[in-house]
């Protein structure tokens, strides 16, 4: 039931090796917390499984297909969601930000109202609708950002420091998002260094050290 | 007759409703205004690819386009006149002299601005845009037109800076246009050809519209310089 492996995949940046990993199965339905120390490669790991980066080298496998990361299959980039340490949101309003992704998937105007409703009412955002999202404060924007994937129902979801420089109250609000953010068969990799994140429940850790994964092991140990 | 009798003169010009005059006025807005919507979807599409695509030689066009910034217009008209005259490459086509021919040069003088903005306008954006555009599954034209409307009041300038540059040039209208009175004789050339008269009346007459043409447009450039910076 593995949903995406990562085989022999490399990256550098000129002389520095930062990503040298020989097999990783992100297996469908298990939550991931992705540590290591700063610059140890989270984001750029993250970025090269949205499609975002390429590797220099590798092979994917997602379900039964085999494919390179150049280019990234498009099968893959519908399912697979990032979310940015400081999520960008485009300069319209809240709900065509979370109303993009079901645009580029052609969801007609009528279903799309309808999920974009839903997304609003999950995250609570019922206040911050007539607020340009340029004056959100980050954590509502990190909000609006889960909403925007939250309804997109992802099979894989990537989140890059989700409660990074957010007050205690925004990170509590998010981790609570978190939570209840992914379908039962949805697999979620989240980089972060935030203790509540690593020790969720059924929460797997990946340990980034010099490039590779170390053994993945369950947060409570 | 003093700077002061000819301004009266002038106003009074414009406010008869002058056909000469307005037709004059006609002629350069109606030009810049085709040349503007044939340069601009051409010279912002070229400005995005220039900005995202990586391929040999695309630092000397970046260059030569930049440098095209500077072109004197007049070298341009005589370009164009060269390859419309009777002798040139494209002489069968008997443009020369017409409002199309003044089009062509004005499209051509307009390109580098808008090429040049645009791609400055794409560059300085903020690569997550992309990156989010991208994250959620959008196809590449629907990423490209995501970046040009997050980046429109930036383009907004370049297609003020464009056209204030085409209403106002002369040296390409007169080299193609000719200057011909009710056919291809625009503002600027025919400020020329009437203080050469020593009719002030009308060049100054003429000069206010060009003024307060060039005063609008750079008031809506203020204005969405001021509104991409917010």
């Amino acid at each position: 039931m593995s949903t995406l492996t990562v085989n022999t995949l490399r990256k550098s940046f000129g002389q520095r090796r930062l990503l040298s990993i020989e097999t990783l199965s992100l297996v469908a339905g298990k939550s991931y917390a992705l540590t290591g120390e700063n610059g140890s490669g989270k984001s750029t790991l993250l970025r090269i499984l949205a499609g975002i980066e390429a590797p220099d080298s590798g092979r994917g496998h997602y379900g039964a297909a085999s494919f390179d990361w150049q280019p990234y299959p498009d099968s893959l980039r519908r399912e697979v969601i990032y979310v940015h340490q400081q999520p960008y949101l485009f300069h319209t309003s809240v709900a065509d930000n979370i109303a993009y992704g079901l645009r580029a998937r052609g969801v007609g105007p009528g279903q799309r109202e309808r999920l974009i409703a839903a997304a609003i009412a999950w995250a609570r955002l019922e206040r911050l609708l007539t607020t340009p999202p340029q004056k959100l404060s980050g954590g509502e924007r990190q909000r609006v950002a889960l909403a925007r994937a939250w309804v997109l129902s992802p099979k894989v979801l990537l989140l890059d420091e989700p409660t990074a420089n957010l007050d205690a109250e925004s990170r509590q609000q998010t981790i609570d998002l978190l939570q209840g953010l992914c379908a039962p068969q949805c697999t979620t990799v989240v980089a972060c260094h935030d203790r509540d994140l690593i020790a969720m429940p059924g929460m797997q850790r990946l340990h980034l050290v010099g490039g590779r994964i170390e053994q993945p092991s369950t947060a409570a140990e | 007759m003093s700077l002061l009798d000819a301004t009266q003169a002038a106003l009074r010009l414009l406010l008869s409703g002058d056909p000469d005059l307005w037709g004059i006025v006609g002629v350069s807005l109606s030009v810049t205004l085709r040349a503007m919507l044939i340069a601009m979807p051409v010279g912002i599409s070229l400005g995005y690819l220039l900005a995202t695509l990586r391929f040999p030689g695309r630092r000397p066009l970046i260059v030569i386009v930049q440098g095209l910034l500077a072109s004197p217009t007049v070298v341009v008209g005589l370009l164009l006149y060269l390859l419309l005259s009777r002798q040139g490459v494209f002489g069968q086509l008997q443009l020369l002299f017409s409002q199309t021919a003044m089009v062509i040069g004005q499209v051509v003088i307009a390109l580098p601005v808008l090429i040049a903005f645009s791609l400055s306008a794409i560059q300085g954006a903020d690569p997550r845009a992309r990156e989010t555009a991208v994250a959620l599954g959008a196809s590449p034209p629907r990423v490209a037109w995501t970046m040009l409307v997050e980046v429109r009041f930036a383009l907004m300038a370049a297609v003020c800076n464009a056209f204030g540059r085409v209403v106002s040039e002369i040296g390409c209208s007169l080299m193609v246009g000719g200057n011909i009175a009710g056919v291809t004789r625009n503002i600027p050339t025919a400020i020329a050809l009437e203080t050469s008269k020593g009719d002030f009346a009308q060049g100054i007459a003429l000069g206010i519209v060009l003024m307060v043409v060039a005063l609008g447009i750079n008031t809506a450039f203020a204005f969405f310089q001021g509104e991409s910076q917010r």
